[in-house]
């Protein structure tokens, strides 16, 4: 680890906690500036009868009469120290509505990641070593094909067909083994997608190269081709489709987990959306925005280590476009 | 957007449809075998799952009272003073006997004696009158709200001995009885009001004095009642006072409208709450319970805006009243089980009465009607007056699922007599905001509503008390003031059915209010097994006397 990586890493760092206070700031404004105030919305419903007395003084124990910067910076203040206060809806600590939500996002995450990668590999395989005449064009077909099946139409057809004919799981218990199974299943599909697309994408490039030429003249198996010379120049790219794919991951459980009636994050956002509950959005915008920008920035990190070729210029990396050239890609970040 | 999504809606519809049947007739073979064995089996215990579309806001009891999701765990968790069933009849619970002063400003309740909250408090006169300070006042500076049904003319309220509460108002309150048995009016632990707000919130730390308590639950997710053995103080007028039969039952939020169906269809659930009103007559064919109770309240109608022209003429708000075929909306749009407005409040409250002659459709009429206000046919079949067409926007009321459809079958009938129709459609915030206090804009205003006691009605028509002015009417309408004000002071049912009734009469003749149909909020899907749920006035289904068969 030299100097340059040291300081690559601190700016990297640094950006990553901008990025996050961004988020934060932008979500507080764009939520306060929109149309429609849920508050008074639910208090001057007339069968609640209030009096505009009675509604002041309620908005004011919850400190919304204060302008907004002044509301920004009190919040602001609060989360800085970690204290995200109560949400407007349900009334309850906005950590404890998290803390309840976020072991079973995390698991559905996870499993439909494993899902969407196995996916993917297998998909990239098939389309490396399947002949043309059994279906390789088939495979090369299938991420567009995943990418424009809605994930809500596919958890629907697993929960008809696995949950309610094959009695395989029940959906009044989503968090069981197999309700998980095939919420990660319906969750993975998409996302599989664009992982395989650029693995296809490598693998083409790869496999085109000489020395995998050699390495299949001098009699080497399919499956080692692919597992030990292959797979690894080609994952590098798809560690950045991985990181951006988190995003991805974060909006599919939304929708699998109101499909699954799965409680967890994505719930938590839709019923916090519906009732513009400023607290609790804020909190999950920062939440996802933390773990977004820690994955990217372990992507970034990691990236430079695993590919030696990689330049680190002033804080910022550089992958040549290919091994023969990469004088051009220092010429070029030089220039820039 | 929202044309494909329904297209795909239907289409899974009729892929469920498919499946359902096939399921349907498996399980009718299952239970139909199963239900000769038992028969004769004790009553006792079971489990049973509910499927909810949503557990509402917060579980602050206050708070939470209009919602009406929460009413279901609150109807088992807690007790009311007075129990009011689906008729609109007071009749004892908590409160075991009640007084009144001649001129309704003094009642003195008597409670039961023994009763005791789930945290060992007594229910006593003491805990009665914490609960009526609260709903009454709330504590707003910590985010407790009244309750908004609460009568304002409160006074005070204190505790004559352990068992006998005596309530002080300010001006005559003839509702506040049955307005005890409405489901904001929930008896909560003194111990638990007396918690801030963030505590209340907590469902699992607020206790009631109802059969069930709260074993377990997560926010958005699920909520597990088991019963109290030593419960021993039901409602009477449910035919049962001890313990409830079932053992638990757990209230499970699964969004999706045809899966909690699909679910109850497969046995994984008991009940499946808010389905589609046109799935109902397949699910009933197929042998499953489907229940469709009315609560007390306004009908679903258009409150109208009497400032907006051309509505300002009562001719014009006349022919609106006539040009809509209500029987035609029931038959489109709806089943058999929904029934047609007899008036602007649903048939089952006590003082309503019929008043379908006035409600009755007739085009030829409201032409007529139309021909004499000035509004004669254009180009294209519209009607016209100084060069203005005769229009009307309808904002279809996010709350029921059913009102888009409801508001195009209202638009072509109105079109036939020459009425240019539009249709606005909006989420749940933006409506609230434009249509339902924006207000002056808005020429028709499409209300549901649920209420205890018909007294407050009046009020809620005009200004008078904070009252919310439906048809814009101001203090302009002598009459309806007149009415609004001898409702208001009666202080007997003897005095007050007639004005209701007369009060009916005057509102529909004059077009302020056009009923469309008896409302409907909430509808039960339900195993064959489970039996003997009971409805109250307030719709919300009781599973306290319900047994289920294995």
């Amino acid at each position: 680890m030299n100097n340059a990586y040291l300081s690559y890493a601190a700016k990297r760092l640094a950006q990553a906690l901008v990025v996050i206070l961004l988020a934060y700031v932008f979500t507080f404004v764009v939520v306060s500036i929109l149309p429609g105030d849920p508050i008074t919305n639910v208090l001057r419903d007339p069968q609640n009868g209030f009096t505009e007395d009675e509604i002041r003084q309620i908005i004011a124990a919850q400190g919304l009469d204060q302008p907004i910067p002044i509301q920004l910076w009190t919040s602001l203040s609060h989360f800085v120290t970690g204290d995200f206060g109560l949400s407007m809806r349900s009334n309850r600590p906005v950590t404890t509505l998290i803390a309840e939500v976020l072991p079973s996002t995390m698991i559905l995450a996870s499993a439909g990641f494993a899902v969407a990668l196995l996916l993917a590999v297998t998909i990239a395989y098939g389309t490396q070593f399947v002949p043309k005449r059994f279906g390789q064009g088939l495979l090369r077909g299938f991420p567009s094909l995943f990418l424009s099946v809605p994930n809500f139409v596919i958890g629907l057809v697993l929960i008809h067909t696995f949950g309610f004919q094959l009695g395989l799981f029940r959906v009044i218990d989503p968090n069981s083994f197999w309700a998980t199974f095939f919420a990660a299943i319906a969750l993975g599909i998409p996302i599989s997608a664009q992982i395989a697309e650029v693995l296809i994408a490598n693998l083409d490039h790869e496999s085109a190269q000489e020395y995998a030429a050699v390495a299949r003249g001098r009699g080497l198996g399919q499956a080692r081709l692919f597992a030990k010379h292959l797979l690894k120049p080609s994952s590098l790219p798809v560690i950045t489709i991985v990181a951006l794919t988190i995003g991805e991951l974060l909006g599919g459980s939304l929708i699998t987990e109101t499909v699954f009636g799965r409680t967890g994050i994505g719930s938590l956002v839709q019923r916090s959306v519906s009732t513009q509950d400023l607290p609790v959005l804020q909190a999950v915008v920062s939440l996802a925005a933390v773990v977004f920008v820690l994955v990217n920035l372990i992507a970034d990190l990691v990236y430079p280590l695993l590919d030696p070729r990689v330049k680190l210029i002033g804080g910022v990396k550089h992958r040549p476009t290919t091994a023969q050239d990469s004088s051009a890609g220092a010429t070029q970040a030089a220039a820039s | 957007m929202t044309a494909r999504f329904s297209s795909l809606l239907l289409s899974r519809r009729r892929l469920l449809a498919a499946t359902s049947v096939a399921a349907a007739i498996a399980l009718t073979a299952v239970t139909g075998l199963s239900s000769a064995r038992s028969a004769g089996a004790a009553p006792n215990g079971g489990n049973i799952t509910f499927l909810i579309d949503s557990l509402g806001g917060t579980w602050i009891p206050n708070n939470s009272s209009i919602s009406s999701f929460q009413g279901h765990i609150w109807g088992h968790v807690t007790d009311k003073l007075v129990y009011v069933d689906a008729d609109g009849k007071v009749s004892p619970w908590i409160a075991e006997s009640w007084e009144q002063s001649s001129d309704a400003t003094q009642f003195t309740l008597h409670l039961k004696k023994g009763v005791t909250f789930s945290d060992g408090t007594p229910l006593d006169a003491a805990a009665v009158v914490a609960n009526l300070d609260i709903w009454y006042a709330g504590r707003k500076n910590e985010g407790i709200n009244p309750v908004g049904l609460f009568p304002k003319t409160y006074d005070r309220a204190e505790a004559v001995d352990a068992t006998t509460v005596k309530v002080v108002f300010k001006a005559p309150t003839l509702g506040f009885i049955p307005t005890l048995g409405y489901h904001g009016s929930i008896l909560i632990s003194p111990k638990s009001i007396a918690q801030p707000a963030a505590q209340q919130a907590d469902l699992s730390k607020t206790s009631g004095s109802g059969p069930y308590v709260v074993a377990s639950w997560k926010e958005g997710d699920f909520v597990k009642l088991v019963k109290r053995k030593d419960y021993n103080w039901g409602p009477a007028a449910v035919g049962h006072t001890g313990p409830a039969y079932l053992d638990s039952i757990t209230y499970k939020i699964v969004s999706e409208p045809s899966l909690r169906v699909a679910a109850v269809q497969s046995g994984q659930a008991d009940v499946a709450y808010s389905p589609s009103p046109q799935e109902l007559k397949s699910l009933k064919d197929a042998g499953f319970t489907t229940a469709t109770p009315r609560y007390l309240g306004f009908v679903n109608g258009l409150a109208v805006n009497t400032k907006l022209e051309p509505y300002n003429d009562v001719k014009v708000r006349q022919a609106l009243q006539a040009a809509i075929n209500r029987k035609e909306i029931i038959d489109t749009v709806y089943t058999p089980d929904w029934k047609l407005a007899t008036s602007f409040i649903q048939s089952n409250v006590p003082g309503a009465t019929d008043h379908s002659d006035l409600l009755a459709y007739n085009p030829a009429r409201a032409e007529k009607l139309l021909d004499e206000a000035g509004w004669t046919k254009g180009t294209g079949g519209i009607r016209a007056k100084d060069g203005k067409q005769l229009t009307l926007t309808l904002y279809s009321n996010p709350y029921l699922a059913t009102a888009k459809a409801i508001d195009e079958l209202i638009a072509q009938q109105l079109g036939k007599i020459g009425w240019k129709v539009t249709i606005r459609a909006y989420d749940v915030v933006t409506f609230g905001e434009k249509v339902r206090f924006g207000g002056p804009g808005v020429a028709a205003y499409e209300v549901t509503r649920s209420f205890i006691d018909a007294g407050t009605v009046a009020s809620i028509l005009t200004n008078a008390n904070n009252g919310e002015d439906w048809f814009a009417l101001g203090d302009s309408d002598k009459k309806l003031n007149d009415l609004r004000d001898r409702i208001a002071g009666a202080s007997s049912a003897e005095i007050r059915n007639p004005l209701l009734d007369e009060l009916q009469t005057y509102v529909l003749e004059q077009g302020y209010f056009i009923p469309r149909t008896q409302i409907v909020q909430r509808i039960y899907v339900q195993s064959p097994k489970l039996k003997g749920e009971v409805y109250n006035g307030v719709a919300y289904a009781s599973y306290y006397t319900a047994t289920i068969s294995e």
